[in-house]
């Protein structure tokens, strides 16, 4: 028998979870006029016995962590510790939580710049060389990226409250000039077919 | 008919426009695969997103282009920095560097190309002849089997893809209670919603998808800081000229072992979550068994190149077999190819080839082309694959972090699936550092819908439970997931308990019961002789006193993931 470990915790967070859930599939019913015909599955049948499984697995789960516990974690050394093992993760998650914020205020097209030079810059050096190469690495990949999606596979993004104007003017004349070559290829594909099929005089 | 249709799927696959998309595919797959750290299911998961304006025969092509690209990139790391660029190329490196490093890169390199083309034809023909013959043996299940079946696929996930089967078990009853939030298919009620709004049509797929493998890969990836900082290249590599006729003379001297390296990498393919990261040190493996230079393996031997990469070629035709089979994904990759159609709307099952002819010969054809493909792209890209090794994790991570949003947003045009993706990238991380795997919470996300629909069949046809164990192929799957889930154990005190002695052959006696009970001639038959090869184990066993050896090797599944 072991003290209480990671897993220990896990298997309860677990089990706890799957008791609440367990409990809300309750909350679904079908509505009055949509009754179920008869041999028709209701819709709480397979959740719950989903949950039924993922119970029978969590109560495995924590007598496995109690009668063979797991090596003891590596020491991060507290909260500070723990910070720095995981400081890229959490600073990937907290600047796309951001960007995905933003988004709604400085469009597709300018969120997406600010976060990829924003996470270059904060995960990679900030020397001088360093962030000349952010700074070029962020406008030819999101720009690429921008172009191929709002150009050529003509993906509405979404445009910002306050940018809105610039990517309106970017779509305009940008994937504008990319339809006029289109059509002018096509003009000229056409026009090459015409003449093809001209009879010869 | 078969004829009309080959017509039909070859008029589709040999356009301009198609042609283009998989020679791009190729490409994408080949600097994907080479590059250490980013796996081929990575980049078949990241080209999704550019599928979705295609018709479903040119999304599948294209992402067949990456799957068979990226199993042959793999090679250009591992021959020429002695890093295996996907988990695919692990034994590749053994042989491959010592021949690079004697001053034969380009054979080296050659000698890999051409085995993966001519393990990844042999496998194309394989998929040609069996697939359509497994089809038929599908189509005679009903829904109790097919529900069985899936339940099994999940269980063998589970429990080869990590190092705690109970863990995986829970990773795939998680995936498939994802798949229950939102609206029910049967009734169209909510579930699990919890009154937001967003979630009622339920979680898309490819946000759950990418948050769940790409995001959380990427972030495992630039964890530790001096890693992110790195060249994605160890050392330095260098393009060099391939020699392309030395090499394929090479090669197709040595056809025994070709042969039998495609065959091991097929059936590995054939196996659920067996994948090529499995397939290519077992053909290394019976290679160097099978050799009278085995001494000479390990020092730059011609046949440790070829085995390996021929295997793993030949492992995605023996995926693509039980995906079009039957309806279920044979490794994480084709889960998400089984993923893209459902996108497309067309459901996966084992009709399929019955009921989508035309994108099931598309399959074959493209499977076929991808592999000519690659070997005409493999040159070219070798430069590419010099010029990425220079770009640095942190910075390539940052990149495709962006990219998911823009994919994933492509998709429907709603930023909430964003979000998805951040959540999903979020849970997929927790999972991963308390150590549970991934790869079963996607199948079981995958596979969900499609198991209640089969269960909402089977109450359907009637409430008795009893067909589950008493129709052969449903007993017969059930079976194999029960000992599919003890194989774990099997394995960890397989040479330490006398039980495990007995393991093999209690498998074989207890499947021999439902393939006894199946019509026919040839099934009951072999049904017997399976249960006399269980007898005839349990018997040697005895003679010799159930002594147990000490403990035996194991076949690393870590690599299941990419």
């Amino acid at each position: 028998m072991g003290r209480i470990n990671r897993d220990t915790v896990i298997a309860v967070i677990l089990l706890c979870l799957v008791g609440f859930l367990y409990y809300a599939s309750y909350g679904i019913r079908t509505p009055e006029f949509d009754r179920l015909a008869p041999g028709q599955m209701g819709p709480g049948l397979w959740p719950r016995m989903i949950l039924i499984g993922l119970a029978v697995m969590g109560v495995f789960y924590l007598l496995q962590s109690i009668v063979d516990p797991p090596p003891p974690a590596e020491k991060l050394g507290g909260l500070i510790g723990w910070y720095r093992h995981y400081r890229n993760p959490i600073w990937c998650f907290a600047a796309f939580a951001a960007f995905l914020t933003v988004i709604p205020f400085l469009g597709m097209l300018i969120a997406g710049a600010l976060f990829v030079f924003g996470l270059m810059t904060l995960l990679g050096p900030k020397n001088s060389v360093a962030l000349k190469q952010h700074v070029l690495t962020t406008l030819g990949t999101v720009g690429g990226m921008w172009f191929i999606f709002a150009c050529l596979l003509e993906v509405q993004l979404p445009k910002g409250e306050f940018t809105g104007g610039l990517e309106e003017w970017l779509a305009v004349n940008v994937c504008g000039l990319v339809a006029s070559i289109g059509e002018a290829v096509a003009w000229i594909d056409g026009g090459a077919c015409h003449l093809a099929s001209a009879p010869i005089v | 008919m078969i004829i009309e249709n080959i017509t039909i799927a070859a008029s589709e696959i040999f356009t301009l426009g198609t042609i283009f998309l998989m020679t791009l595919g190729v490409v994408a797959g080949l600097i994907a695969g080479a590059i250490p750290g980013f796996t081929i299911a990575m980049a078949v998961v990241l080209v999704l997103p550019f599928t979705f304006g295609m018709n479903p025969v040119q999304g599948l092509a294209t992402m067949i282009g990456v799957y068979v690209g990226g199993l042959s990139g793999g090679l250009m790391a591992g021959i020429l920095t002695g890093i295996p660029g996907t988990p695919s190329s692990v034994a590749t490196t053994f042989d491959g560097f010592p021949l690079a490093r004697k001053g034969q890169p380009g054979l080296a390199l050659g000698v890999g190309v051409w085995a993966s083309f001519f393990g990844g034809v042999i496998s194309a023909a394989v998929l040609v002849l069996v697939a359509p013959q497994l089809a038929r043996i599908g189509q005679e299940f009903q829904p109790w089997d097919y529900f069985a079946l899936m339940m099994f696929a999940l269980t063998v996930t589970a429990s080869l893809a990590g190092d705690n089967m109970v863990k995986g078990l829970i990773a795939g009853l998680i995936g498939l209670f994802v798949a229950t939030i939102g609206e029910d298919a049967v009734v169209g009620v909510p579930r699990f919603t919890f009154g937001v709004d967003s979630v009622q049509q339920g979680f898309a797929f490819l946000p759950v998808l990418i948050g769940l493998f790409a995001f959380t890969r990427l972030l495992s990836d630039v964890q530790d800081r001096q890693k992110a900082q790195q060249n994605l290249g160890a050392s330095s590599a260098e393009a060099v000229r391939l020699e392309h006729m030395k090499a394929a003379r090479e090669v197709l001297s040595r056809w025994v072992n070709l042969v039998r390296s495609s065959l091991i990498g097929v059936f590995i393919g054939v196996l659920p979550a067996a994948g090529s990261s499995i397939s290519n040190i077992l053909a290394y493996d019976q290679a160097k068994k099978n050799s009278k230079e085995a001494d000479k393996f390990g020092t730059g031997h011609i046949d440790g190149i070829i085995a390996p990469e021929a295997a793993n070629n030949a492992t995605a035709g023996g995926a693509l077999i039980v995906m079009m089979a039957l309806g279920i994904p044979g490794d994480i990759i084709t889960a998400v190819m089984l993923g893209a159609l459902l996108i497309h709307d067309v459901v996966p099952s084992p009709t399929f080839i019955t009921d989508e002819p035309v994108i099931a010969y598309s399959i074959f054809i493209a499977f076929f082309v991808a592999n000519f493909l690659m070997l005409a792209m493999q040159s070219l890209t070798l430069r590419g694959f010099v010029a990425v090794t220079r770009v640095r994790m942190y910075m390539l991570a940052s990149v495709i972090l962006f990219y998911c949003a823009l994919g994933v947003f492509a998709l429907n045009n709603v930023q909430f699936d964003m979000w998805t993706l951040l959540w999903f990238g979020i849970g997929g991380f927790v999972m991963r550092m308390f150590g549970f795997p991934i790869v079963p919470v996607i199948l079981g996300v995958v596979l969900g819908n499609i198991a209640e629909n089969a269960l909402a069949q089977v109450i359907a046809l009637s409430n008795d439970p009893t067909p589950f164990v008493t129709r052969p192929w449903s007993l017969f799957f059930i079976v194999l997931g029960l000992f599919s889930s003890f194989f774990h154990i099997y394995q960890k005190r397989r040479g330490l308990s006398r039980w495990t002695l007995a393991f093999i052959p209690a498998m074989y006696l207890t499947l021999s019961i439902p393939v006894f009970m199946m019509e026919g001639t040839v099934r009951p038959v072999l049904g017997v002789g399976l249960g006399l090869f269980g007898l005839y184990l349990l018997f040697r066993r005895h003679r010799s006193g159930w002594v147990i050896d000490g403990p035996k090797e194991r076949i690393a599944t870590g690599g299941l993931e990419g």
